[in-house]
């Protein structure tokens, strides 16, 4: 096993006159949760579709994964914002869609999802319509999707976004819970910074565009963690360090 | 079955009392009691015509849908092809269909084939069009989606496009069941012998109203049985609606 599971350096990109992303320099460790932040349309999501192998890097940058180059498309497991889900499919061939296409023993995967349904509390849904379940419902589906997709490292775009207070702070505690168990290395978009501190080894911090790495913050909490350590004095500290960064940028994307 | 039969008996009711109420010439309507009489002395006669032009129009609307959803296919994956042959496409449905019964009838006799020729010209346009649009309003997110999972076009087209399409094209096939019963009829009238155009032409020229109101019958007879089969099989493929 190397060092590094995802080596990033130098890579920006320009979408005509606009400068997406600068020089972007990170690397990630195997197994490591990192959650990335910065304002809206700080390319956030070009480096993910970047690392998702659907856009390619300008000149110059390069993407290491498991200290390779080589065409990313179909290595690492990506879920977008919006769950995406088909609904013409029920649950479980929802979440079987990316075996499927790799052309797996269908038998096999089927085996594996049903058992993988159970730690993604849908165990009685496998036969419902996605059209049937409540958002956060529908986003496990997704997410075990992801999981699904068995590539160590897994790309996820706000997949909390668009849910309820309630219901977000349940899934993060369950996605730990989950990531604990499957050992996956995970970059989590977030537009929260609860969220990112509560779920982090890291929390980076991207600049205004063009988007550039302005704050990579290690975070020591200990884990496994729980809601309380929302209102602790040591979380509330990095909160501050954190807003700060954000605030700066967020100040700079809006007088632009 | 009880649903659609109700509005259908209303009408015959309401048809009967009007005729009855207002003593209308049996020229301009005939009482349906007659009409029907009618039916029932010559049963095979007009079981034969209905079932004539149902096998016509069935046969041209499914290569109609055939067509039209395989050429939409063919059009997303080589869109070279499509700038090419979709301007085609587009002329021949300014030609009205009647200017080319003639043609057709030549090329293929007074033969099945030549009126599900003309049902299936009227059919596959409509299809084409529709399947079209129902590709082009899948979400990009959802392609790139299957794209990062390692799909290819093939995969992409079977387990995206194609099912997503699915409500625009049973859409455009309702529309394409009538149009392939016009289609249908119309190839009759370029002299064939059987089937429910035929008839329609027959007394039309004999001035048989009875028989006239019959056709008409059996000629409805023909769009609800294709209609419906359309219904039942977008019930099944189609059971989650358009969401995408």
């Amino acid at each position: 096993m190397t060092a590094t599971k995802l080596s990033i350096s130098g890579v920006g990109k320009n979408f005509g006159a606009v400068r997406a992303l600068d020089r972007v320099d990170l690397d990630i460790a195997p197994g490591e949760f990192v959650t990335l932040i910065g304002p809206s349309g700080c390319g956030k999501s070009t480096l993910f579709n970047m690392l998702a192998g659907l856009l390619e890097p300008d000149a110059g940058g390069t993407i290491l994964l498991d200290g390779k180059p080589g065409k990313l498309l179909g290595r690492t497991a990506f879920m977008p914002q919006r769950d995406l889900l088909l609904p013409w499919r029920n649950v479980l061939d929802n979440a079987l869609l990316p075996c499927e296409i790799e052309g797996l023993p269908r038998a096999e995967t089927r085996a594996r999802a049903e058992k993988m349904a159970v730690d993604f509390g849908l165990r009685g849904f496998e036969k419902h319509f996605p059209q049937q379940l409540s958002g956060g419902m529908r986003q496990r589906v997704a997410l075990m999707r992801t999981f699904m997709f068995e590539r160590d490292l897994m790309l996820l775009d706000e997949p909390f976004g668009a849910l309820d207070a309630l219901t977000r702070s349940m899934m993060q505690r369950w996605l730990l819970d989950i990531w604990a168990r499957y050992r996956r290395t995970i970059i989590f978009i977030t537009h929260d910074i609860d969220e990112a501190i509560f779920l982090a080894d890291r929390v980076v911090v991207m600049s205004a565009r063009p988007g550039r790495i302005k704050l990579d913050r290690r975070i020591e909490l200990p884990r496994p963690r729980d809601a309380h350590l929302l209102t602790a004095p040591e979380f509330t500290a990095i909160k501050r360090e954190l807003l700060d960064a954000v605030e700066e940028e967020s100040l700079k994307s809006f007088s632009a | 079955m009880l649903r659609a039969a109700l509005p259908i008996l209303l009408l015959f009711a309401l048809w009967e009392a009007a005729v009855v109420g207002l003593a209308i010439d049996p020229f301009y309507l005939p009482s349906i009691r007659v009409v029907a009489a009618a039916m029932q002395a010559q049963s095979g006669f007009y079981l034969d015509a209905y079932l004539v032009t149902l096998a016509e129009a069935a046969l041209g609307f499914a290569m109609g849908g055939l067509v039209g959803v395989a050429s939409a296919l063919l059009f997303t994956r080589l869109p070279m092809v499509k700038d090419m042959v979709l301007p085609i496409f587009i002329v021949s449905q300014t030609v009205p269909v009647i200017a080319f019964g003639a043609i057709v009838v030549l090329w293929f006799g007074n033969t099945l084939m030549a009126k599900a020729a003309i049902a299936f010209y009227l059919t596959f346009f409509p299809v084409t069009i529709n399947t079209l649009a129902g590709i082009a309003a899948v979400d990009a997110r959802q392609v790139a989606l299957l794209r990062s999972f390692g799909a290819g076009q093939g995969a992409v087209m079977r387990k995206l496009l194609l099912p997503a399409a699915l409500p625009r094209i049973f859409t455009a096939l309702r529309l394409s069941a009538s149009l392939a019963l016009a289609g249908a009829i119309v190839g009759e009238w370029f002299g064939a012998t059987r089937g429910v155009g035929a008839m329609l032409l027959a007394a039309m020229f004999n001035e048989q109203i009875v028989s006239l109101w019959a056709s008409i019958l059996v000629a409805a007879a023909v769009g609800g049985t294709l209609f419906a089969a359309v219904a039942l099989a977008e019930r099944a493929m189609v059971f989650w609606r358009e969401e995408l």
